[in-house]
């Protein structure tokens, strides 16, 4: 499936219901460092079960604040677009995500 | 700074914030001395694979020079991190200072100094799972 076709732009009630569950997630998060203990709290995997209209509300996210929406991303888009040697590196995974997004029309 | 249930045995008294909240790094990165890199297995990782659990972590701190060793006191000469783990995952790592105290990176919120590996044990962080220890090199 396509970029441009399985993207959907959010409904008001998709941007409220990501809100809320991104909220809780960065609460139940804050003081954890394993990546996969943190994408396991529901909130996160609720998230990751929206689907690609989330992609959008996680791209806008990281511009916000750059933070763990790495593992969310691959797992909805099945890509990476993080150069090898930017890996780990927050803020340039971040930039990396956004140029995707801005490429296939996500964010502006 | 922090709720009792999370780490029940921070107090007042045998902790200091020393940086403020941040994402750029984690406690491993912390630990290992990396204030760029959020270190995470299969993305930024001193060594292959990509499990979650007390086994990996290890192997990362091995690749670092470090050996386990017995416990956490002071060892001149020598330089220690302690490895927590809870359930499956290993949660945390602290490291210890010259003056014989600990540093810990929370999450992506505060560095702090505590005065034992204890101190941030117990709750969202489980329990000391071992210690590690390497010489300390000059320069």
């Amino acid at each position: 499936m396509s970029v441009a076709s399985s993207a959907q732009v959010p409904t008001a009630e998709m941007r409220n219901r990501f809100g809320r569950l991104s909220a809780e997630w960065k609460e139940q998060s804050r003081y954890l460092s394993n990546t996969a203990q943190m994408a396991m709290l529901k909130p996160y995997q609720r998230i990751i079960g929206m689907g690609w209209p989330a992609v959008p509300l996680i791209l806008e996210e990281l511009r916000r604040e750059p933070d763990q929406w790495f593992w969310a991303l691959e797992a909805i888009t099945e890509e990476n677009p993080v150069p090898a040697d930017a890996a780990g590196h927050v803020r340039r995974s971040a930039d990396a995500w956004l140029v995707w997004g801005r490429d296939r029309g996500l964010i502006t | 700074m922090t709720g009792p249930a999370l780490f029940p045995r921070l107090t007042p008294s045998n902790h200091r914030v020393t940086s403020p909240p941040t994402t750029d790094y984690n406690c491993i990165a912390w630990s290992a001395g990396d204030t760029d890199r959020w270190w995470e297995p299969g993305v930024y990782w001193p060594v292959a694979g990509e499990s979650y659990g007390l086994e990996v972590l290890q192997a990362a701190f091995r690749s670092l020079g470090y050996e386990p060793c017995s416990g956490g006191v002071l060892e001149p000469g020598f330089e220690k991190v302690a490895l927590y783990a809870r359930d499956q995952f290993y949660t945390h790592a602290a490291r210890q200072l010259p003056s014989g105290k600990w540093t810990s990176k929370l999450g992506r919120s505060e560095d702090i100094e505590h005065d034992t590996p204890d101190d941030v044990a117990g709750g969202v962080y489980g329990d000391v799972a071992g210690f590690m220890k390497r010489p300390v090199t000059s320069g």
